[in-house]
């Protein structure tokens, strides 16, 4: 019998740890990724090959994106409280109210602009066959809105 | 005198007179009445019921440990023979191996998915998880 618990415990092990073994090896370069600081950018490296250069230049124009956005984030929240507060006080479309909505939709085209500006951007920084895929991707996922609200109509 | 005593004529106090041992039992009027008249009462062993329970309880606590046997001594015939034992442990390494890599795929497939998506929030405002104002 001790011989055969022998078998039956090395059939376990070995199996238990080829599990393990394959399962870290194949989620290591994951794992490595996640506990990057910026694990986003640490995936855009990694997912459109890009070099040391081409990576730092990318998270440059990525902060200096970040930081631009934040601002323009802060505006057109400001506006929307602007709108709501006129909103709460009548019932009608005045001037007032249209001029703000005038006012939050150029900011939102500023916003779109922007966004479209640092895609084009972070494409050109990149080798030209991954830079063109780059574009295809992030536009179809984010600058598209036909495609989010065809989807929700 | 028993009724197979009876039926097969050997009784040590001798046959009944009337007794037609090949005739059938309903025109074998003396056999017939023998046979109605006979009783048996059978005497059980002593402590015959609780003896019966005992074995029940313990076939009852037994029975999983019988399996246990039935199935040890599977694995050591078994594993007496090299091939089957290789191969025991070949399949055991191979399950473990695919097991390993799908999960693992699946793994990695659901982080990159995770992190495409964390990039995406960092560059859409209109994607991004707005907080509460």
């Amino acid at each position: 019998m001790k011989r055969s618990a022998l078998i039956l415990v090395l059939g376990a092990v070995l199996g238990l740890s080829a599990y393990c073994g394959l399962y870290f090896a194949a989620t290591a370069s994951r794992r490595t990724l996640l506990d990057n600081e910026t694990p986003e950018l640490a995936w855009l490296k990694k997912e459109f090959d890009l070099s040391d250069g081409e990576f730092a230049r990318v998270v440059q124009l990525h902060e200096s994106y970040r930081a631009d956005c934040a601002a323009l984030c802060r505006r057109i929240d400001d506006k929307n409280d602007e709108l709501k507060e006129l909103l709460s006080k009548t019932d009608r479309l005045t001037p007032e109210i249209e001029a703000k909505l005038t006012e939050a939709g150029q900011l939102r085209v500023q916003c779109q602009k922007n966004m479209l500006r640092h895609f084009l951007e972070v494409s050109r920084s990149m080798p030209p066959e991954q830079g063109k895929r780059y574009l295809a991707w992030v536009q179809e996922k984010t600058f598209l809105p036909e495609h989010r609200m065809h989807e929700t109509h | 005198m028993s009724g197979l005593e009876l039926a097969h004529g050997r009784s040590n106090r001798g046959a009944l007179p009337n007794v037609k041992m090949n005739d059938p039992i309903e025109s074998n009027e003396p056999l017939g009445r023998a046979l109605r008249e006979w009783k048996v009462a059978p005497s059980l062993p002593p402590r015959f019921q609780e003896e019966v329970w005992r074995r029940i309880g313990w076939a009852e606590v037994h029975r999983a440990s019988f399996w246990w046997s039935d199935i040890r001594h599977g694995i050591e015939v078994s594993f007496r023979r090299p091939a089957l034992a290789v191969s025991y442990v070949a399949a055991l390494l191979l399950i473990g191996l695919g097991l390993g890599m799908a999960q693992g795929r699946h793994a990695s497939a659901r982080m990159d998915e995770t992190l495409e998506t964390r990039y995406l929030h960092s560059i859409d405002p209109y994607l991004a998880p707005r907080p509460d104002r």
